[in-house]
């Protein structure tokens, strides 16, 4: 029975208008932030687009013909399921870190980004794929030709004239590229998730196991009476065929295909056909997925296998023998009369054949324009239309993929069986073992290695594989019969003469021969370009965060490119509005403004980052060629950075370099304190170890002092003017001083404008760099200036850190030596002053002696008359002055003075009076006159010295006794006479000496009596005040008198010293102390 | 008791070296001439000697995947492992 076609063709297109509903259903909910797909569950059915109608039809009929080994096309990605919790999880971690996009980026990537090789993995996905494609389309058509029993290969609808017929497959052919359109190719970035894809495929992995284990248990219970029926009644009508069904026979020969050839190709085919690693490992939206998948995908294919074989034979049983055993499962419902069981095993098939087309279409079309269009359009310049152009070629591509396959059909077609052409594409896909597998364990392994043996491969697949199969239809052409030219030996089903083996594991043991041996070979013979050895780190050592990775990067851009330009790049790849959207993700983190230019060091990372964001849409290989010619045409281009350090610093922070010179320069700073030695020893040590040219250190000594060149190491020693070259860096430097940044240049070619350093590219410098010499938290003291004339890209940030470091050290070195120097000129000033202060002290004591020696040493002798003199200075010298003149031997004149002040002056003054009173005392003239005469002399000099004197003048004649005097506004002196309390004071006007040019002063007499105690003395005595402030008064001086007068003179006027001392009580004197006491004693 | 018995049984199972081991181990059962050993036209209960082997033998590799998958740890400085030991 059949069903009518426009039933079918209904069943059909709302089936697909489901599967669009079900992928406009999934992208909905990603785009609301709750994926889908995003599960273990969804991704192990994606894997499961493993199961094509090959699986769906062709099993059976494998089944039904060669028997159980069809399992071994399952049985192998089951055991490779073991392996990917580690080769699969690497594979996955390393395509998302570089925006992997297809199996052909992933192996150019490894072998450096190879275009050539990309290129190849393409070629050979889309010519290996041809028969599996082929396969589907032959599937599909012949099941849709079973179920509506249309026979040819043209529809004429029924009713219609034969104007309107059409070619099925062709028709075919067309939707499945549709489809692939539609959910493979609406956006361009490629390496992003399509998760309407995958939900649709998904989704179909659910149909075709439903289907097919709904078929399964229609015949097995429905139609026959369990499996076991099954078997019984196959042993019994076929026993021969069962034993042969039950049994592997490794050596049948032609037709057969050993078991094990087919565990290889299947366990290969997991992971390396195209659309499976697109499902895998591009598709893949957590890598904890995985290991739920690990059992998921094997348990799938185990559930979808359950009823292959009872299916297989009940077919041969209904049918008495397998043929057309492919189409079993629609053939056996059909012939039950059930055309549900049959509708629902169509779809199966057709789901098996459309989810397998979409996703392969997808991947090889992503593949075809990353890996052979892209690298011609790379050679255009840029347009702004270029992301239209890119999206439609890629819809082309999936056209072209299709279609190839669709030729394949219609020249191969029908001589293959489904599962025989499979293998054709399993082993194409094969080629790319050696070199995945090399390049993810090997470090050794290497691009030539890679593409020869991979073309290598191809060719042998080809040859013996492809070419065969064109001529499996006529196989007494000449080429099968006699081999190429002729030559017996290039047989391509006996190549060298290889024979007894099936075309398959034939063409399986030469491909790999050749292909492993080519790749060990070339990889073991010749070595691995730089990028490649930087791949071989990412793919094979140990996972770096994309940080570490930077700071290793051992490029630099030798002309800085700005971020605008970066977006202006992406924007014609990937359209604007993505463009900047990705730049301004990228640099959220990265504390860089979006319009100025980028600090050098952050350029490598940020070229790569835009790399990758191409990587996305045009593949790695691509995205490389755009990055180049980019730079290219902007007169940049990444260059190689001096490797100052000459060892390798991969993994290693510091290298020993660098550590050997940090430890050199502490040794420097640590072995002397004189800075000068320090900075002139250090300069040298750079110089020596970093071939630099010219190193100097500019210093201020404080903030608002102009620097001096402190020390000037290298060539070029000229006198230091500022006419130098070096004074042309002068706005780095004070910038360097300003913002304590280093600030370099490491092209001089690359300078900024305003600042142009014609004196120094003259002097053919090339690279210089200012680092500011700085204590944390602390101005900056100064800035050292490195210059090299042979090393462009000399300062890497590993360089000018280990300088900063050096700097840091320096100014700690300058801040103990300034801090030691100024500690010694304290000392040096306090000893200073300590030694002069004890020579004033010595002077001083020098000008004491000669004052006490200038005042008389002992009183003359007069009859009747006792004196006793004293003065106690205040300080070393002082300004009392008391004297004795003995005229006669009956008169004397006495006198006490007090000169302002305490000081030397003073002391200068009273020295003067002394001499000009001996002058004058020879004369015999009336105290009121010398006075007078005193004034007049002394009045210039007092006034000069703005000084004063106080002076009390008398004389005494013992004949007479009589007492006459004159008193220069002095201290009256006091009479204490024997019996009477008080105390009589003598009294006479006159003014201070040195007020008034000309004074007259009085003159007064007494007459002394026998027993009259006299005291002259100066306001020391009673304006000693104690310690309440209290003045002793005059009062107190008489009674003191009075109590002490029956004593020798000198006992009174030692007890007048005494009292002072005691009334102040204080060891010093506030005043200068001076007395003259006489006693008349008869 | 006995899930901390498997629970340090699994963690055994989680050692770099044990999915090679099972991995050589299933191609070792694929392959002649280990194959040849169950390469017999006989049956039991009706059941080819081969289908049995093949069938059997595959749902006890998906069993030892999960018991493998279960146990294994991802990295540690990656995710925490949402599998738990089987109830």
């Amino acid at each position: 029975m059949t069903l009518n076609i426009y039933y079918v063709t209904a069943i059909a297109v709302g089936y697909a208008g489901l599967l669009f509903l079900v992928a406009w259903y999934a992208r909905r909910r990603s785009e609301q932030g709750r994926s889908l797909v995003n599960n273990p569950y969804v991704y192990s059915l994606s894997i499961a687009v493993y199961c094509t109608s090959w699986t769906f039809y062709g099993s059976v009929g494998k089944a039904a013909t060669s028997g159980i080994d069809f399992l071994m096309i399952y049985l192998g990605p089951s055991l490779v399921a073991f392996s990917w919790f580690y080769i699969l999880r690497r594979i996955i971690r390393i395509s998302k870190e570089n925006n992997v996009s297809s199996i052909a980026d992933f192996i150019s990537l490894r072998y450096g980004n190879s275009q050539l090789l990309g290129s190849l993995v393409t070629l050979i996905a889309v010519l290996g794929i041809m028969p599996y494609i082929a396969l589907q389309i032959k599937a599909v058509v012949t099941s849709f030709a079973l179920i509506s029993g249309v026979t040819h290969r043209t529809i004429t609808l029924p009713g219609a004239d034969a104007a309107v017929s059409f070619p099925t497959s062709f028709s075919l052919a067309l939707i499945l590229s549709i489809f692939g359109v539609i959910f493979g190719a609406r956006r361009l970035p490629s390496a992003e998730r399509h998760e309407g894809l995958i939900a649709a495929v998904a989704f179909e992995s659910v149909i075709k196991l439903i289907s097919l284990i709904s078929v399964g248990v229609f015949v097995t219970w429905v139609m026959f009476d369990g499996f076991g029926d099954i078997l019984t009644r196959f042993n019994h009508q076929f026993p021969e065929l069962f034993n042969r069904l039950f049994t592997l026979h490794p050596t049948e020969g032609q037709g057969f295909i050993p078991s094990s050839t087919m565990l290889f190709l299947s366990m290969g085919a997991i992971i390396l056909l195209p659309r499976q690693f697109h499902v895998m490992v591009i598709e893949n939206a957590d890598l904890r997925h995985i290991s739920k998948a690990m059992w998921l995908f094997p348990t799938y294919l185990f559930l979808i296998n359950l009823f292959i074989m009872p299916i297989a034979l009940a077919g041969i049983l209904q049918h008495g023998g397998n043929a057309g055993a492919d189409y079993f499962v629609i053939s056996l419902p059909l012939a039950a009369g059930s055309s549900a069981m049959a509708l629902l095993a169509f779809l199966g098939g057709l789901s098996a054949a459309a989810g397998m087309v979409m996703v392969e279409s997808v991947a090889i079309s992503t593949m075809l324009l990353n890996n052979l269009f892209m690298p011609i359009i790379v050679r255009i310049t840029p347009k702004q239309w270029f992301p239209i152009l890119l999206i439609n070629l890629k819809r082309l591509a999936i056209f072209f993929v299709v279609f190839l396959g669709y030729f394949y059909y219609q020249a191969v077609g029908d001589s293959f069986m489904l599962v025989n052409m499979g293998l054709i594409s399993f082993l194409a896909a094969l080629q790319f073992l050696p070199a995945l597998l090399g390049g993810l364990y090997w470090p050794r392994g290497n691009k030539i290695g890679a593409i020869s043996g991979m073309a290598l491969g191809f060719l042998v697949w080809c040859y013996t594989l492809l070419i065969p199969s064109f001529h499996a239809a006529t196989p007494d052409s000449t080429i099968m019969l006699h081999g190429l030219f002729g030559q017996a030996l290039l047989k391509p089903t006996a190549l060298f003469g290889l024979t007894g083996m099936d075309m398959w594991s034939h063409s399986l043991f030469w491909s790999m021969l050749f292909n492993v041996g080519a790749y060990l070979i070339c990889s073991l013979m010749l070595t691995q370009s730089d990028i490649e050895k930087e791949q071989v780190r990412r793919f094979i050592g140990k996972f770096e965060t994309e940080r570490r990775q930077v700071k290793s990067a051992a490029k630099r851009l030798s002309k800085p490119v700005t971020p605008p330009q970066f977006v202006a790049l992406m924007g014609k790849f990937i359209g604007p509005d993505e463009a900047i959207q990705a730049m301004n993700d990228y640099l959220k983190g990265r504390m860089i403004d979006s319009e100025t230019s980028v600090p050098e060091f952050e350029l490598p990372a940020m070229k790569r980052f835009v790399e990758r964001t191409l990587a996305g849409s045009v593949g790695a290989a691509a995205a490389g060629a755009i990055m180049d010619s980019y730079l290219s045409d902007m007169g940049s281009r990444m260059e190689s950075v001096y490797d100052i350090f000459s060892t390798v610093r991969a993994s290693l922070d510091q290298s020993r370099e660098a550590l050997y010179v940090r430890l050199k320069a502490s040794e420097v700073i640590n072995r002397t304190l004189d800075l000068q030695t320090i900075m002139d020893e250090l300069l040298q040590l750079l110089l020596k170890e970093f071939r630099l040219d010219v190193a100097l250190i500019q210093i201020r000594s404080s903030s608002d002092m102009p620097l001096t060149v402190q020390s000037y190491q290298g060539c070029d020693r000229r006198p230091i003017s500022p006419e130098h070259w070096f004074q042309e860096s002068d706005p780095y430097v004070k910038m360097a001083m300003i913002d304590q940044t280093t600030h370099f240049v490491n092209d001089i070619k690359n300078l900024q404008e305003i600042i142009t350093l014609p004196k120094t590219e003259a002097e053919r410098f090339v690279s210089f760099a200012h680092i500011p010499i700085y204590r944390e938290g602390e101005e900056s003291l100064g800035v050292l200036s490195v210059y090299s004339k042979s090393i462009i890209g000399l300062f890497t940030e590993e360089f000018i850190n280990l300088l900063t470091s050096l700097t840091g050290q320096l100014a700690q070195a300058a801040r103990l030596a300034s801090e030691m120097q100024a500690k010694e000129r304290e000392r040096r000033e306090k000893e200073q002053a300590l030694l002069a202060n004890a020579r004033v002290k010595r002077d001083m004591e020098i000008a004491e002696q000669i004052q006490l020696s200038l005042l008389p040493d002992k009183p003359p002798v007069l009859f009747g008359v006792e004196l006793a003199g004293r003065c106690y200075p205040a300080a070393h010298v002082g300004g009392d002055y008391y004297d004795y003149f003995k005229r006669d031997d009956h008169t004397i004149d006495l006198l006490i003075a007090d000169v302002s002040g305490h000081s030397v002056g003073a002391a200068l003054i009273m020295a003067e009076v002394r001499t000009l009173l001996r002058a004058q005392s020879s004369r015999a003239v009336s105290p009121s006159s010398i006075l007078g005469a005193l004034n007049s002399q002394l009045y210039d000099d007092l006034t000069r010295a703005e000084l004063f004197i106080t002076m009390f003048y008398a004389r005494y004649s013992a004949a007479t006794g009589r007492l006459s005097y004159a008193n220069a506004g002095h201290n009256k002196p006091l009479i204490h006479r024997q019996g009477q309390q008080s105390c009589i004071e003598l009294d006479a006007d006159g003014l201070i000496l040195g007020i008034k040019p000309s004074i007259v002063f009085e003159e007064c007499s007494i007459t002394l009596q026998a027993g009259d105690t006299l005291l002259f003395y100066t306001d020391g005595i009673p304006e000693a005040t104690d310690q309440a402030g209290e003045l002793m008064g005059t009062g107190q001086v008489c009674q003191h008198l009075a109590q002490q007068s029956t004593l020798t003179v000198d006992e009174i006027a030692d007890s007048f010293f005494e009292l002072v001392k005691e009334f102040s009580q204080s060891t010093t004197l506030q005043d200068d102390v001076s007395m003259v006491v006489m006693k008349i004693v008869s | 008791m006995w899930r901390s018995h498997l629970q340090r049984f699994l963690k055994r199972l989680h050692l770099r070296e044990s999915w090679v081991i099972f991995f050589v181990l299933g191609n070792v059962m694929l392959n002649f001439p280990f194959l040849k050993i169950f390469n017999q036209p006989t049956t039991i209960l009706g059941f080819p000697l081969m289908y049995l082997y093949f069938t059997l033998g595959w749902a006890i590799s998906i069993g030892v995947i999960y018991l493998f998958a279960s146990s294994a740890e991802p990295d540690q400085t990656e995710y925490h492992s949402e599998e738990q030991a089987p109830r």
